[in-house]
């Protein structure tokens, strides 16, 4: 509160001055004792209005970015601030409450809008490169999980969803939601008969009553129940599940997208691990790595398979990136190699002495309040931030200025910095660390 | 065939020519329209000899010629994404719903004036013709001011792509190069249309003279329409797009990439949320004129004025909520994530937020007619039965409001104990909430009713039997919508979205039927008293504003729900958002950043609205208020 006070004052000083010299003025000048009364009140609930304004600013001000769930607070206090002057200000009486009026449900959807739980959608997936050949089937199972529900043994999890976005539709386990796709429990064995479908004509594609016949003109049909399986990803439509096909299609065609293409692009041996997931976990041994990836090959022509690496920045501009944001803060820490230099509780590895310990949620509200301190942070957020990124605004004794590098605002995207900032404002002497996110 | 007939028709001739006449530069830029076939050789499309790429299109599926680049894949860099030191998407974001805010609203008003100034031209009434003719000109004469500062606001938003976003921008604009030049000519259209409109109101006041003028008023909004049907086609391609290979290659047929999937779902929703928008600025500003007004007299014509824009306001808020229905239903057809991830996903939280506003927009409604039905003697004999349909818009919001499943963090899960609340988990399926917002909608038409009734009884011979027979429908609407909510919880999911058919028929038809019968029940009834306008509660004036406010919040809502549903993407599946900000904000967030906006928007509007008053006053009113005859009756004014 205080802070904000201070802040409220540093902006709006002016404005309150000018104010304090009419009311001064008034009392001076004016003769009449009930008009100066009047002129004197208005003035002063001119001044506490302006006050309160200013102090809705600065809350907005300071926490804009930060985690504060009360800015529309501000809001409020403007509402109050408006109904104050209507009273006294009779000339402009049904402007000051209609704008009053206004900041109020501005105020109360805001406020509602940060009293429901806060869901923040994370930065897109990643492509990660890694040797999926090489893996044994527990370990395929487990990059196929992480790819169908975001991490390993999630899969029970309501709710848990990983890039594959399967989840959105289907379920997995008896009696779990998803009912817009069929229950994915039991299909490695299930694909057997469903091969078996005459509406599946197994062999003659051209039969086939849907809105694609094959996955590419050529491709046939599945031959086994991997085949099946690796053409349902890949085709959706050339199969569609009584009771699941678009609606007024009559189940002609289906609402799956084809998984190997955008939005979310499995590349070969990625849809290889999310099918060794379900074999895996039914106890059924899977077909060997060489011989799925065959069964999709089978039914995804070779301009069509997703490469790894496609959004693999160009040479010479992003690369220079050390880190975009999406990796834990741990892993920031570690690829702009802050660890190297400084201690950071909680950071693996982190234990640098050529810097200072970082432990910000206690010091860098000190050192704001510092009387060497030339910067200009208002919160230990824009410390921190302006530490990261202008090293030298105020440099911590003993230690030498100009030692850290001032390029982490180039280097380090908005996201990474946020998440090192989050983590850091977090850090208090003698508290355990906060987990890593 | 008089002289006068011979006139109207030469004028709706004329009228109907000059409409074709509009469409000419659309049809000539189009290659192959609708039908889907190949795409001739567009310009820059190799030459005879040269080796030709064809490509497969995205949603259409046809083979065309591939004439343009592919998609960049950006990168994090300044020449990408250059940047100040702050978010670039807030930047976009507000100069974006800025321009759209006064975009809906210029392109709303004109449709009122018509709507007004044709009323006042079918008037037999003169004294009242007036007063509709008054009102129109009043209306744009608001429009005018803040139509210069849309195409200002509009500049400022192309700035801030071209220079925030100049990859991004180039790729659209290489695609929609013509459509863009022709928005451009067409804006100029608009602009000469509007003024010759507005300067010319006096001398075309009479005869032959108005009907060209109303004419005018028809030209005007067709070519506002057009202009808005081409914008709404970039953000239609944006998040559907179409006439693109999978690399996002231009295939050369200008059609396919404006009509894609949710392009006409776009387009009528963005309609009708126009008109309701225009309705509560211009509601707000005759509640603002109410609540200044010095005299009786001022009083009356704002009063009479914030009904009327109420009245339309409403009138176009009430299928609002079936358009966007139809909206939802082409995003899932389109993408099933996409609508999952709007409904069921990451943004469902802000879809109970829109629910909430949907309650608050229709109880503020319900809220002034029923503060309404005090002006008018004789309607006494509603009050007391105000508490029952105040209990059936509570039930009905309360169920509008309850969620099914939602997506949590995992700690919020664990607390729960899964994705359904233990309690709540078991209401809230679609048919349940379809069945709220209906009984809301439903009970809104029978609030219209009683104040179209409040000062009259019918004196027609079947009066009783229409009495019954009103009575009767409202009631198997009730029992037929409350019944298919309830029996929702009886069937599978994908039986249950079929409910929503008839329930909305329900309302429909109470809506189309009871309007009409109500108004044949009306004609020539007793008059129980006069409609004293300007006696209505200060308090209404707040319900007016209330719906000004929330409307404006819940287009901003909307409008950002529809815009990061595109998630990582600047063209859904074809080009990828690589910029920091790539992430979808937290709820709280957005509410703040939408707060802003409105409150932005109501400020400057504000002063819009102060700078109309200083130009040359004309007479507010110039019919007598208060003389029976001269008073405009509700019924016709629905």
């Amino acid at each position: 509160m205080g802070n904000l006070i201070v802040e409220a004052l540093s902006m709006g000083w002016m404005a309150l001055a000018i104010l304090v010299g009419l009311l001064i003025y008034f009392q001076v000048s004016i003769t009449d004792p009930t008009a100066k009364k009047r002129a004197v009140f208005k003035t002063f609930i001119g001044i506490v209005s302006t006050f309160l304004l200013f102090i809705a600013i600065a809350n907005y001000k300071m926490n804009f970015y930060g985690e504060s769930r009360l800015l529309p607070v501000s809001l409020a206090m403007i509402t109050a601030t408006t109904f104050i002057m209507a009273l006294y200000f009779t000339n402009l009486s049904a402007l000051l409450k209609i704008g009053g009026f206004m900041f109020f449900v501005a105020a109360f959807l805001s406020g509602y809008g940060n009293w429901l739980p806060q869901v923040e959608g994370g930065f897109p997936p990643k492509e990660e490169k890694l040797d999926f050949s090489s893996m044994t089937p527990q370990q395929l199972a487990d990059e196929g999980e992480k790819i169908i529900f975001g991490g390993i043994g999630k899969n029970k999890e309501q709710g848990a969803i990983g890039k594959g976005q399967c989840p959105l539709c289907h379920a997995f386990h008896a009696g779990m939601l998803g009912e817009r796709a069929p229950n994915l429990l039991g299909i490695v064995n299930r694909a057997k008969e469903r091969i078996e479908d005459p509406k599946y004509s197994k062999g003659n594609p051209a039969k086939r009553d849907y809105v694609v016949k094959e996955a590419f003109p050529g491709a046939g049909t599945a031959e086994n129940a991997q085949e099946y399986i690796a053409e349902s990803h890949a085709c959706p439509s050339c199969y569609v599940v009584e009771g699941y096909g678009v609606k007024g299609t009559n189940d002609r065609e289906s609402p799956m997208p084809p998984i190997h293409k955008p939005p979310i692009s499995l590349s070969l041996p990625e849809l290889v691990a999310v099918d060794v997931w379900m074999y895996v976990r039914e106890g059924v041994e899977p077909p060997s790595f060489e011989e799925m990836i065959k069964s999709y090959e089978k039914f995804i022509p070779e301009g069509e398979r997703p490469q790894l690496q496609e959004n693999k920045p160009k040479e010479g501009e992003a690369s220079s990136l050390m880190a975009d944001g999406s990796e834990p803060v741990d892993q920031i820490f570690a690829k702009a190699q802050c660890v190297a230099c400084h201690t950071i509780p909680g950071i693996p590895g982190a234990v640098g002495t050529i810097g200072p310990k970082l432990e910000e949620g206690t010091t860098a509200a000190q050192r704001i309040k510092a009387p060497d301190y030339k910067g200009s942070a208002k919160s230990p957020a824009e410390y921190i931030m302006e530490s990261i990124v202008d090293p030298s605004a105020y440099v911590v004794k003993p230690y030498p200025d100009n030692t850290m590098p001032k390029v982490f605002g180039q280097k380090l995207s908005a996201g990474a910095l946020k998440k090192i900032v989050d983590y850091l404002s977090q850090v208090k002497a003698g508290a355990p660390p906060p987990k890593i996110s | 065939m008089g002289v006068v007939t011979r006139k109207k028709l030469f004028s709706t001739v004329a009228l109907c020519a000059i409409v074709v006449s509009l469409f000419l530069p659309i049809v000539m830029a189009l290659p192959s329209p609708a039908t889907g076939e190949e795409a001739p050789v567009a310009e820059g499309a190799p030459k005879e000899g040269e080796k030709v790429e064809k490509a497969r299109d995205v949603y259409y599926k046809t083979e065309g010629i591939v004439v343009g680049a592919p998609a960049p894949k950006t990168t994090d860099s300044p020449t990408d994404y250059p940047r100040y030191n702050f978010e670039s998407r807030v930047l976009i974001w507000f100069a974006n719903q800025q321009h759209l805010y006064y975009g809906s609203f210029v392109l709303a008003v004109p449709i009122f004036c018509m709507i007004i100034e044709f009323m006042g031209v079918m008037t037999k009434d003169k004294a009242l013709a007036k007063r509709y003719d008054q009102l129109a000109y009043d209306f744009i004469k608001i429009s005018l001011t803040a139509y210069s500062l849309t195409a200002i606001l509009g500049g400022i938003l192309i700035f801030t792509f071209l220079t925030l976003y100049p990859t991004f921008f180039a790729y659209l604009s290489s695609i929609f190069r013509p459509v863009m030049h022709i928005y451009a000519l067409m804006f100029v259209a608009e602009s000469g249309t509007l003024y010759i409109y507005y300067y010319g109101w006096d001398k075309m006041k009479e005869g032959f003279l108005k009907w060209i003028h109303l004419s005018m008023s028809v030209i005007l909004n067709v070519i506002g329409t057009l202009l808005m049907f081409l914008a709404n086609s970039w953000i239609g391609f944006m998040m559907s797009p179409a006439g693109v290979d999978e690399q996002g290659r231009y295939l050369g047929n200008i059609w396919h990439v404006i009509h894609t999937a949710l392009w006409n779902p776009l387009n009528l929703h963005r309609i009708l949320g126009n008109m309701a928008f225009g309705g509560g600025v211009v509601a707000a500003y005759a509640a603002y004129k109410f609540l200044a007004a010095k005299t009786d007299e001022e009083r009356a014509h704002y009063d009479w004025m914030g009904y009327i824009a109420m009245a339309l306001g409403v009138a176009f808020l009430i299928p609002l909520p079936f358009a966007g229905y139809w909206l939802m239903r082409e995003v899932y057809a389109y993408r099933q994530q996409m609508g999952i991830t709007l409904m069921g996903g990451l943004l469902a939280w802000l879809f109970i937020i829109q629910a909430t506003m949907i309650g608050i927009l229709f109880l503020s409604t319900n809220y002034y007619l029923w503060q309404a039905l005090g002006r008018m003697r004789g309607a006494e004999r509603f009050q007391r039965y105000i508490k029952y349909l105040v209990f059936l818009m509570a039930c009905g919001f309360m169920v509008f409001i309850t969620p099914h499943t939602m997506v949590m963090t995992p700690a919020e899960l664990k607390a729960m104990g899964g994705q359904q609340h233990p309690v709540l988990g078991n209401y809230g399926v679609m048919s349940a909430k379809n069945g709220g917002i209906n009984v809301i909608i439903v009970t809104t038409v029978l609030s219209f009713v009683w104040y179209m009734r409040g000062n009259k009884v019918p004196t027609v011979s079947w009066a009783r039997f229409g009495n019954i027979f009103m009575g009767v429908f409202f009631a198997c609407a009730y029992i037929n919508i409350i019944f298919l909510a309830i029996y929702g919880y009886y069937i599978p999911a994908n039986v249950r979205v079929g409910l929503s058919v008839p329930q909305v028929a329900s309302t429909l038809s109470c809506l189309f039927f009871m309007f009409a019968l109500n108004s044949l029940m009306m004609k020539g009834a007793k008059q129980l008293g006069p409609i004293e306008w300007g006696k209505i509660s200060a308090r209404s004036q707040y319900a007016l504003i209330m719906l000004a406010t929330a409307f404006t919040w819940m287009m901003g809502l909307m409008g950002y729900i529809r815009s990061s549903v595109r998630l990582f993407w600047h063209v859904n599946e074809i080009m990828r958002d690589n910029s920091p900000w790539a992430y979808t904000h937290t709820v709280g967030f957005a509410a703040n950043v939408i707060s802003a906006n409105v409150l932005f928007f109501w400020i400057s509007i504000l002063f819009v609205f102060w700078l109309g008053s200083l130009t040359a006053k004309k007479a507010p009113v110039e019919a007598k208020v208060g003389v029976p005859g001269a008073i405009p009756q509700p019924a016709g004014s629905h």
